[in-house]
């Protein structure tokens, strides 16, 4: 009861969620652990409620700064005051200072580059850690290997810091992912809590149309008919935008866009709309979602593919939190599937520009050692976009520290790249197929993660049955007419408290 | 045309301009560049209003507008890509700035970085005042710079207002305040501003209500706040408002380089002394003398050039059709480049 009882006392709620007190029960008999629990359900709990039982400081290494910041911005609201989360609002002097002074605070929120410093692992050395949490821990293994070469540095710095008590979190997981959690945390005889990623109140649903057109039109209508709130994801800010202007130049008043090219106050303030219920439907990028808390929103529709499985269950799973009946949607159109393709592609360095590179380093072999000083010659010569660039770079410098011979690395690097291509186009071809599926979309996502549809549900997927008329409009808030704005009583409603 | 405000607003740059600079110097004021070029043209060409009031402005947008402009016929090429409006082009600026006129409060030069402070800390504080009149605690802050909440909290205990009377003070003030605005809504403002259970409209959206186009608006909000700005300088009415631009104005003024260099001179060590001691170029120091010298007023350029050196370039700039500093160092050979410079930055402007 002990628990419980803590959990109404800091956190005001009477009873766990699903979960939430087997993975805190494993961390207190001091097991490292990695667990699994479908997005929504009450990840940051499971280090909040520990850290206050053990001494000392959590460490969170979150991937995302816009994470980062809601999830410190939560517990602050809860009333903790202990919090840092070294991001980019702080200046260079406010983290220099908290670094000096890391043991004033309880939860301290990191993200993976920084621990590339040893200014910053010789500080958290010093500490006695009480927990080190991996929030979204499949970012290791999902984009970790292209994007963050800097994951691959956390079981080092996990190390480094004298191998503190571990807690890895993610939302989803196949079985390979969990094995590249646990390898690269080197937490390999850890406990491993895994709940079902099913999200039963969630109906799912796929519509083939022939093309962008009528995609378009379809997102209108389904836009115009559909029980909000809702979201509407795009693999681009350029769509999310257009569609946004689209929707509200027909008539829907309450509609944004939000990806990450928008300045920080209006994300903000679009994020926090949204939630207040001053908007009805978002339309944008995968920037937006991660850490937002809204139980009630109906549905999330994809207008374009994602890159697999894996994420598209991370990014429906922000429908129906609040246990209601919700519904997920993509639309897909013919050739659709070359978009994610090319995108995957595009990220990483080809062969042809490694063998530049490798001719190119032949003639000038005193750039081996000081690579990253050529930036400039070398992209201009191999045509590196700045991201491929940053990977390059990265595995480069990382591979001839170790003392490796250039043409051994560029060797390893193309094949590395090459199988990191391959895993891409398969995980696409997933979700290719899983469009093209006739039999239960639910059982095969399930299957996908070595588990079994175990319930039966009424409103379960579109090869199951099922009609977007059971999922109606009941409030037309679009033709609420807006009172006339008067700023005088604006301020006065702001500031002076009403009787 | 989306943009047309925008365009307006290079037009008029370029009738100040005579002629005399490259569309790419307009670019350079309204980006606010802080190169002493960028800083001495604005004071020149009195346009100081406009620096730093298109931050984000890049040079493909000046491009295509330039071009809109010329291919209207409203400005032909002088020489060595320098422009002037045409009599058409002047027509259409007057047309277009009596319908759309530059705000008159506009001060981009002497409150860009004050401004978006004091937003900062009046978005904040009108958040907490709000929440604290509804006994609501838990909420997610509209600003999320941690040197904003702690200047929050060091106001609420300092500001020698009592809690419950800050917000009707700062209704009054800022009502007052607003009144005062000659040529702008003063819902510019208020439809931004969060409180509880309301969130405030995105720059966008409140553009979008307001039905004017997104830069129109842009200049209005600055306008809004440089107006407030310099109401709470001019005037001794609004003691609570002065509380919250405290400490705003001295941020503004130099760059953090510069006033590192500043404090440094004012304790009596010379430009090579400096250099040293930042492990800094001269040149850099010399920027940073030129910077304090359009700043401070009172700033003696003496020790650096001699009286009669000033004479000689001031008298060879007003004889000079084109102010630039090449023609002023023909006329003056004696002089540096450094030294005319700092002399046209203490008194180029109003000349």
């Amino acid at each position: 009861m002990r628990l419980e009882a803590i959990l109404q006392k800091k956190f005001g709620y009477l009873a766990f969620r699903p979960g939430q007190k087997e993975i805190i029960e494993s961390v207190l008999a001091g097991r490292d652990t990695v667990a699994m629990l479908p997005t929504g359900t009450g990840k940051s709990l499971c280090y909040q409620l520990p850290g206050y039982m053990i001494e000392g400081q959590v460490i969170i290494i979150s991937p995302l700064l816009s994470l980062m910041q809601d999830q410190a911005e939560q517990l602050m609201l809860n009333g903790e005051k202990k919090v840092i989360a070294f991001n980019s609002f702080l200046t260079r002097a406010e983290k220099k200072q908290a670094l000096n002074q890391l043991n004033k605070y309880k939860f301290i929120f990191v993200s993976p580059e920084m621990l590339y410093f040893e200014s910053v692992l010789s500080q958290l050395a010093k500490l006695s850690i009480a927990l080190f949490v991996v929030d979204e821990a499949h970012c290791i293994s999902q984009w970790g290997y292209d994007f963050r070469p800097d994951y691959l540095k956390l079981g080092e710095a996990r190390k480094r810091i004298g191998n503190p008590l571990t807690l890895a979190l993610t939302a989803t997981a196949t079985s390979e992912v969990k094995a590249d959690i646990k390898k690269s945390l080197d937490i390999m005889d850890c406990s491993e809590i895994i709940y079902s990623v099913d999200r039963p109140n969630i109906a799912l649903s796929v519509e083939k149309l022939d093309n962008f057109r009528e995609k378009t039109d379809r997102l209108l209508e389904l836009a115009d008919s559909l029980e909000g709130p809702g979201i509407i994801y795009f693999s681009s800010k350029k769509m999310a935008e257009q569609t946004a202007d689209l929707l509200r130049d027909k008539g829907a008043k309450r509609v944004m866009a939000y990806h990450g090219g928008m300045d920080q106050e209006s994300r903000i303030l679009v994020q926090q709309q949204y939630i207040h219920g001053q908007l009805d439907l978002i339309c944008a990028t995968s920037a937006f979602g991660m850490g937002i808390n809204k139980d009630n929103i109906r549905y999330v529709i994809h207008f374009h593919m994602p890159l697999q499985i894996e994420s598209y269950l991370q990014e429906i799973g922000r429908a129906g939190r609040d246990g209601n009946q919700s519904i997920a949607i993509m639309l897909y159109a013919p050739g659709d599937e070359q978009l994610p393709i090319q995108l995957a592609e595009s990220e990483l360095p080809d062969k042809a520009q490694i063998d530049w590179i490798e001719k190119w380093i032949k003639e000038n072999p005193n750039a081996i050692l000081n690579i990253s000083q050529f930036e400039a010659q070398i992209k201009q010569l191999s045509g590196l976009t700045d991201v491929q660039w940053r990977i390059f770079n990265d595995f480069f410098e990382r591979k001839s520290k170790s003392g490796l011979d250039y043409r051994r690395i560029l060797q390893e690097m193309k094949g590395y790249y090459e199988g990191r291509i391959k895993f891409k186009r398969e995980s696409i071809e997933e979700v290719y197929k899983w469009i093209h599926l006739k039999t239960c979309r639910r059982e095969h996502i399930l299957s996908h993660f070595n588990e079994k549809k175990s319930v039966s549900i009424h409103f379960c997927c579109d090869s199951c049955g099922l009609e977007l008329k059971d999922f109606p409009k009941n409030t037309n808030s679009d033709n609420q007419e807006e009172p006339l704005y008067d700023w005088k009583s604006h301020l006065e409603f702001l500031l002076i408290p009403s009787e | 045309m989306k943009r047309s405000y925008l365009k307006t607003v290079i037009m008029y740059c370029i009738r100040e301009l005579q002629g005399q600079r490259t569309i790419y110097s307009i670019l350079h004021l309204l980006n606010g560049k802080k190169t002493s070029q960028t800083i001495q043209d604005a004071h020149l060409f009195q346009l100081t209003p406009l620096f730093r009031t298109f931050g984000n402005l890049s040079r493909d947008v000046i491009d295509n507008l330039a071009e809109e402009i010329a291919s209207s016929r409203w400005m032909t090429a002088a020489d060595n890509g320098h422009y002037i409006l045409t009599a058409e082009g002047m027509e259409e600026l007057q047309r277009a700035l009596l319908e759309n006129p530059i705000p008159s409060s506009l001060n981009g030069w002497m409150y860009h970085s004050a401004g978006g402070l004091f937003w900062e800390r009046i978005s904040l504080l009108i958040q907490v005042i709000s929440h604290l009149n509804n006994n609501h605690v838990k909420y997610l802050p509209i600003q999320r710079k941690r040197a904003v909440h702690e200047w929050l909290k060091d106001f609420l205990r300092t500001s020698g207002f009592a809690r419950d009377e800050v917000g009707a003070v700062l209704n009054r003030e800022l009502r007052q305040c607003l009144e005062n605005l000659n040529d702008i809504n003063p819902a510019v403002l208020t439809l931004r501003l969060t409180g509880y259970n309301r969130i405030g409209l995105t720059a966008v959206q409140a553009s979008e209500h307001l039905k004017i186009s997104y830069d129109y608006y842009h200049h209005q909000f600055l306008g809004t706040i440089h107006h407030i700005l310099e109401s709470v300088r001019e005037s001794s009415d609004y003691p609570l408002l002065e509380k919250i631009v405290s400490g705003t104005r001295e941020a503004i003024q130099l760059t953090l380089s510069a006033q590192k260099t500043y404090t440094l001179l004012k304790q009596g060590l010379d430009l090579e002394a400096i250099a040293t001691r930042r492990n800094l170029k001269k040149s850099t120091i010399e920027d940073h003398v030129v910077e304090v010298a359009l700043y401070e007023r009172s700033f003696n350029i003496a020790c650096y050039v001699s009286e009669e050196k000033q004479k000689m370039i001031l008298h060879a700039a007003s004889s000079s059709d084109t102010l630039q500093l090449k023609q002023i160092r023909q006329l003056v050979p004696e002089a540096d480049y450094f030294e005319i410079r700092l002399v046209m930055a203490k008194f180029g402007e109003g000349q």
